[in-house]
């Protein structure tokens, strides 16, 4: 009778101590949840455009906020490994600058380590979750004006046939995530007029001057206090303080391009093992199901207790160790990727090294040098 | 009264059925004796490291011995009860040589290489996965999926990981630090459901310096491995 007491007391303690466990942390963010639940967008075709548009807009995909909480004891809760999701805050932009070339509706697209107030179009993400099964994707779009084009949550679940899919075709599980990306910015494009369109690219062009000479082009410009910008006026045509900023402007583009193209490769390199990663993921996730199948099937797995049993039940766990260790040390190879970036300029060869922000921060310093020199300011 | 093994093994059947937070259980604490580093190569020490074999024997004893008391006192089947030939019931033959084999598998690693920093402490291990203890605001965070639960923390001096499986196994690594910091004891200690003793295997580390030492190495996609030579 005492041990039924005790027995009891013991199992009904650990329920207690485990529903009391379930509910703190678990109200953390209900509305981001929601949310989150409520934006699937399905299976999602690429709208292409047959012809480019006449001025088609520059688009800078910023990389993204891999949204690691600072919380580390929600780590596990949440399903975040900080090098895989530095990785993947990193690997996912690509993605999505895939999907947005495929569409043919814009100009140059690239992947920019910071906000670029030289490209007409910014996009800005954060990672709400990537597990195998789901990826959520907080995503912003700007133009150089100020204008809001996009600013939601975007969910896309991947079902085997997704990864099956990606086996043999390379392509990403959570393809239409980035279709439905590139289709809505492609949407938000179609409701501006020509001229609209023609100011953002003209605003962008200014931005960027006035970075360079604030005193040449302030005044050209206003801003509100929200960050709205308006276009005043326009430089002269012909100005050639302008046109030797537009040819500053390609070189800054110069060396995103070719830290991009270094980048498209290591993506190429890391696809498989990401691919594998998060199928293991997935895999991870529907294993509850699949245990409660096998537990039924006692014959193939031994009987509770035996030596083949907790083999079976240690290799498995090893096997999710592994495979997480696997793709850290993959992620972190990824994140320690400092590759020296080296640019010619007017015949002069410059070796740009340490982090790709401090490498981009440097190249833009060299342009402004280099234009004061040239203008005399 | 239960016996404060079978308190135990309720308690980690409970964990590994509802992830419950076993650390509170089992007294561990996150914050550890500053005095204590078991950063470092260590290397299998097999001449004062426990003969499988003979700590079966003993684990039989003990069981029979257990067995034969309570039968004496009138609780049980009669002389010679307590171990059994099928392999249906608990403290079956299969069960017990089980848990000795499974003890032998999750502690062959002839070299370990632990990293320890106040936030965490990362045991690789030659052959086997990591053991990875991370501390944050005073307290472990548990890894955890479908396929098990790793908890860990200190008990006074010693580090303790506790792994909670499904069919009813734990396997818990106590680390200790010998004296002078030169010797590493971990007592690996395997329990199973159906053995009503748990499985306790003594495996014995010394420091070593691996020629590697004064480099550091770092990864990287495009050139792998990259290593620099470090002067301290």
């Amino acid at each position: 009778m005492h041990y039924r007491i005790l027995l009891a007391t013991l199992g009904l303690s650990a329920l207690l101590v485990l529903s009391a466990c379930n509910t703190v942390g678990g109200r953390v963010s209900d509305a981001l949840e929601d949310e989150v639940k409520s934006n699937l967008v399905g299976e999602v075709k690429l709208v292409v455009a047959h012809r480019q548009p006449p001025q088609p807009l520059e688009v800078g995909v910023v990389l993204f906020d891999p949204g690691i909480p600072r919380d580390v004891s929600k780590h596990q809760e949440l399903g975040v490994y900080p090098q895989i999701r530095t990785a993947e805050a990193r690997y996912i932009p690509y993605l999505l600058r895939k999907a947005l070339v495929d569409s043919n509706q814009w100009g140059p697209v690239r992947v920019v380590p910071q906000a670029d107030s030289s490209l007409a179009l910014l996009v800005q993400g954060t990672i709400v979750r990537a597990d195998g099964l789901q990826l959520a994707l907080d995503i912003t779009v700007r133009d150089s004006s100020g204008r809001v084009w996009l600013d939601r949550i975007y969910r896309d679940e991947a079902v085997e046939r997704d990864y099956l899919s990606s086996q043999n075709s390379g392509a990403d599980p959570f393809g239409d995530i980035y279709r439905k990306i590139a289709n809505d910015m492609a949407l938000a494009m179609g409701r501006l007029s020509k001229t609209q369109l023609r100011r953002v690219t003209q605003i962008a062009e200014l931005m960027y001057a006035r970075q360079l000479s604030p005193q040449s082009f302030a005044h050209y410009l206003s801003e509100s206090p929200e960050g709205d910008v308006e276009l005043v006026r326009l430089p002269a045509v012909g100005d050639p303080m302008l046109a030797r900023i537009g040819k500053l402007r390609d070189k800054q583009h110069l060396f995103t391009d070719t830290v991009d193209q270094h980048y498209m490769s290591l993506y190429e390199e890391m696809s498989n093992a990401y691919l594998l990663w998060r199928q293991y993921g997935r895999e991870i996730a529907l294993y509850k199901d699949e245990r409660e199948r096998r537990l039924q099937d006692r014959q193939r797995s031994g009987r509770r207790g035996s030596f083949t049993a907790m083999q079976e039940a240690y290799a498995a766990y090893r096997w999710s160790k592994v495979q997480q260790e696997d793709m850290d040390e993959l992620a972190q190879g990824f994140n320690n990727e400092v590759a020296p970036t080296v640019v010619e300029l007017d015949g002069r060869v410059f070796h740009l090294t340490g982090s790709l922000q401090k490498q981009y921060q440097k190249w833009q310093g060299i342009l402004e040098e280099l234009f004061a020199l040239e203008s005399g300011l | 009264m239960l016996k404060p093994q079978y308190i135990y093994v309720v308690i980690a059947t409970l964990c590994s059925l509802y992830g419950a937070p076993c650390v509170a259980a089992e007294g561990l604490q996150a914050t550890r004796n500053k005095n204590i580093d078991f950063s470092g190569a260590w290397e299998k020490d097999f001449s004062k490291s426990d003969d499988i074999q003979q700590q079966l024997r003993g684990l039989v004893r003990d069981i029979r011995r257990v067995a034969e008391r309570r039968a004496k006192a009138g609780m049980d089947r009669g002389p010679g009860a307590g171990l059994v030939v099928g392999d249906n019931t608990k403290d079956s033959v299969p069960s017990i040589i089980g848990l000795a084999k499974m003890a032998d598998l999750v502690t062959q690693s002839q070299v370990l290489e632990i990293e320890h920093s106040r936030a965490a402490v990362t045991i690789k291990r030659e052959s086997a996965f990591a053991l990875g203890c991370t501390f944050h605001d005073g307290e472990s965070v548990a890894v955890e999926n479908p396929l098990g639960r790793e908890i860990c923390g200190w008990d006074e001096h010693q580090l303790v990981f506790n792994l909670y499986l499904p069919e009813g196994l734990t396997i818990q690594h106590r680390l200790t630090l010998g004296p002078a910091g030169r010797r590493l004891n971990v007592a690996t200690t395997v329990l199973s459901d159906q053995v009503s003793r748990p499985f306790t295997i003594n495996r014995v580390y010394n420091r070593f310096e691996p020629g590697s030492q004064g480099i550091r190495c770092e990864h990287t996609i495009t050139r792998g491995k990259v290593c620099t030579t470090v002067s301290y």
